[in-house]
């Protein structure tokens, strides 16, 4: 940790000269915001590069005020920073769904190590924990990650995040109903490509069932949930429960 | 050549700040001041087209790129923060990033004309085209007592728009190396110029 802070701390000349890649930049800039030290660095070495820039002044070609002066009174301002428009929605948004997905994560490791203590087969339990997780890191990172939440009649909640550009989903419950043994919850994706079961979810824990990933999201499609016999059917056979616009 | 004189003071009346302040011309330009918005246009106007056009090369795009930074200056004052280096460092900055991101997006097409094109800039051009011959020759006997490395690779940087990883490849030089050169050259540059911070 120190050692990457250090190499990226010798990146202040070159950021301070926006001589660094966009991925650079960024990835500096995330390092400023932590580092008052370097932000003063920064501030101090960017007064050196003005100077720089004042060296090479040239005077500006006539008739560039006019325009400039013109464009200026037909162009609206930004508000001062700290207001609400301030900050780009799509950005809080993927700040929630992070911590979505770390709860996620979370209540899927948990579930994963419970039940391979109890039934002893743990090993299959984790490859299958961590084939799953990758798929649902890939969909919590998406550029498009979208988080939905909804109830399901009979009683239980739903979190859904999703992205179009992964076409999957992430699907968890809380407090669903619990249905006898002969029965499950069925997921289903249903929209112009016609219904296609997605999963039977397994049974809940801690009143916590999934995360489940349903893949070969298409655009146009619902998420369903149905109740069904237990080994799953084809297409839905009772009322819908749950039924999400995605 | 009186910047200073070409601010009228029109409806702000006796609130309107030293023409010089320029820190205090964009607080007003961020509430919208049009006659605080052309006296900030007489200060920087020069610097910013000067150092867009070092590094854009071709007039006409310069002038574009010095227009939209001009504008930026107007639309975005309000994100100025004194706190945290000076107005003119703030505007330099918006200039030279605009100038090097439209370098860097035509890039590709003209890579091999830059490079011929870039990598003979030396640093005593910087006095050339420029009139403020006090703070131009402060900047040369700066440059002048760098390193040669040093001063290739701030050259290469800021006038020639070239990333580190760039000018490494232009020199010769490990990336890491240069690097550190580009870091150890400004803390140079700033305490040869006596930039306060």
């Amino acid at each position: 940790m120190k050692a990457r802070d250090q190499d990226l701390h010798t990146l202040a000349g070159a950021y301070a000269m926006d001589a660094i890649s966009a991925p650079d930049r960024a990835r500096f800039e995330r390092h400023l915001a932590g580092c008052q030290e370097c932000a003063r660095e920064i501030a101090s070495l960017r007064e050196a590069t003005a100077r720089l820039a004042a060296a090479a002044a040239v005077p500006p070609p006539a008739g560039l005020k006019e325009r400039v002066l013109a464009a200026a009174a037909a162009t609206r301002q930004q508000p001062p920073a700290g207001r609400p428009a301030a900050v780009p929605l799509w950005r809080r948004r993927r700040r929630l769904i992070v911590t979505a997905g770390a709860a996620a994560a979370a209540v899927l490791l948990g579930a994963a190590v419970v039940s391979g203590i109890s039934d002893g087969s743990m090993r299959d339990q984790l490859s299958q924990a961590q084939a799953s997780s990758q798929q649902i890191a890939a969909v919590l990172t998406a550029g498009d990650a979208t988080m939905m939440t909804g109830t399901v009649r009979g009683g239980g909640t739903v979190t859904i995040v999703m992205s179009h550009s992964r076409h999957a989903l992430v699907f968890t419950a809380a407090d669903l109903r619990p249905l006898p043994g002969s029965r499950g919850y069925e997921l289903w994706l249903i929209g112009p490509a016609g219904d296609r079961p997605v999963t039977m979810l397994p049974p809940g824990r801690h009143d916590m069932t999934g995360p489940v990933v349903a893949s070969g999201l298409r655009s146009g499609d619902h998420l369903a949930l149905t109740a069904e016999p237990a080994g799953g059917t084809a297409r839905p056979t009772t009322p819908m429960m749950l039924d999400v616009a995605l | 050549m009186d910047p200073a004189g070409g601010a009228p003071a029109k409806d702000s009346g006796a609130s309107v700040p030293a023409p010089t302040d320029l820190a205090a011309q964009l607080r007003l330009v961020a509430r919208g001041d049009a006659a605080a918005f052309d006296a900030v246009y007489d200060q920087v106007a020069a610097p910013v087209f000067g150092i867009v056009r070092r590094v854009i090369r071709d007039p006409a795009q310069s002038e574009e790129v010095t227009q939209d930074v001009l504008l930026e200056v107007w639309r975005s004052a309000s994100a100025f923060d004194a706190g945290r280096g000076s107005a003119t460092a703030w505007v330099m900055m918006l200039a030279h990033r605009r100038a090097v991101d439209r370098v860097r997006s035509v890039q590709k097409e003209s890579e091999r004309e830059r490079r011929t094109a870039g990598a003979d800039i030396p640093y005593d051009e910087v006095a050339e085209a420029v009139e403020s011959s006090l703070e131009r020759e402060r900047v040369r006997r700066c440059l002048g007592s760098l390193t040669e490395l040093q001063r290739e690779s701030v050259t290469l940087a800021y006038y020639g728009g070239y990333t580190y990883g760039q000018v490494a490849s232009l020199l010769g030089v490990p990336a890491g190396t240069v690097k550190t050169r580009m870091r150890d050259a400004l803390i140079r540059l700033r305490d040869c110029l006596g930039v306060a911070n």
